[in-house]
């Protein structure tokens, strides 16, 4: 089954698109897929830009570095519960 | 092995061993959560806060990156999202109707492949302005996914959802933020408005 139009399955296999990309689908039906995707030009292009926004997404919207002084200023407030908290503890013992 | 013979201070350093270098990954997912940068921060800190107060509870060899996330989400829930202006719940329907746009245009011609190629040219920006614009829910099972990486069994933890609705999410959250980087895209001239005759064929 060679086509360059939709034919019977892809309905099945566009519904499963982000299983597949999101890595949520166990192996037999990823071969499944793979195979309908080598036949089938449409859903080969369709997973092709699913797959190509989704790394768009990881790109654009993945890197905001915490400012220098939040790390310190975590640190001296994670110091001040650990103080109180020492209490706490020393109190109930 | 129980935890009961570590001292405060040795659960403090293991804290700061294995918690703390969370810190940037969860300020950015602060940073996407609250849209500020200040509220970030607060939260972070809240975070970091309630997950050592509950460290002695954590179990080692669980998964601690997804621990901290449960932990900023539900600090995010109880603190920010009540006092912040949610964005209109506008979208649903539009989101509905843009998912049966598609799978019709899929079944008729597909998408133009050129089209999420040209969406690289949109700055970073547009990209993060368009996933802030989304409904929380929606925003942070894609953030989750697609930025962290998280399996849907951690997003559904994280978010205290059912697998089913994480799908479900992620699903109407990609539609709707393709769509409006599509509208950035045509309104910017990265891509070009579909043809009489591409109408036509689909």
């Amino acid at each position: 089954m060679s086509c360059g139009t939709p034919h019977d399955g892809c309905a099945k296999v566009i519904e499963a698109v982000y299983l597949y990309l999101d890595g949520e689908m166990d192996d037999a039906d990823c071969a499944e897929v793979r195979s309908h995707l080598e036949d089938c030009v449409p859903c080969l292009r369709e997973y092709g830009l699913e797959e190509d926004f989704k790394r768009l997404v990881a790109r654009k919207c993945g890197c905001d570095p915490a400012p220098e002084e939040l790390r310190s200023r975590v640190l001296t407030r994670l110091r001040e519960v650990r103080v109180e908290l020492a209490t706490v503890e020393f109190r109930t013992d | 092995m129980s935890r009961v013979e570590e001292t405060l201070e040795q659960r403090s350093d293991r804290f700061e061993r294995t918690a703390l270098p969370f810190l940037d990954q969860l300020y950015s997912a602060a940073l996407r959560l609250t849209r500020n940068p200040a509220d970030a921060e607060d939260l972070v800190q809240e975070t970091f806060v309630k997950a050592f107060a509950a460290f002695h509870q954590f179990e080692e060899g669980t998964n601690l990156k997804a621990w901290l996330y449960r932990i900023l989400t539900n600090t995010y829930i109880n603190i920010y999202r009540k006092k912040q202006r949610e964005p209109q719940q506008h979208g649903v329907d539009e989101i509905e109707d843009w998912s049966l746009a598609r799978a019709a245009e899929h079944t008729a011609a597909g998408l133009p492949s050129a089209e999420t190629q040209a969406l690289d040219h949109l700055p970073d920006s547009d990209v993060k302005d368009a996933l802030a614009a989304l409904p929380d829910d929606f925003r942070m099972a894609v953030y989750y996914a697609d930025i962290e990486g998280f399996s849907y069994k951690e997003i559904a933890e994280i978010m205290g959802t059912p697998i089913g609705t994480v799908m479900s999410r992620l699903h109407r959250g990609r539609k709707s933020l393709q769509k409006a980087l599509y509208a950035y895209a045509l309104d910017r001239g990265v891509i070009r408005p579909p043809t009489q005759a591409e109408g036509a064929q689909a």
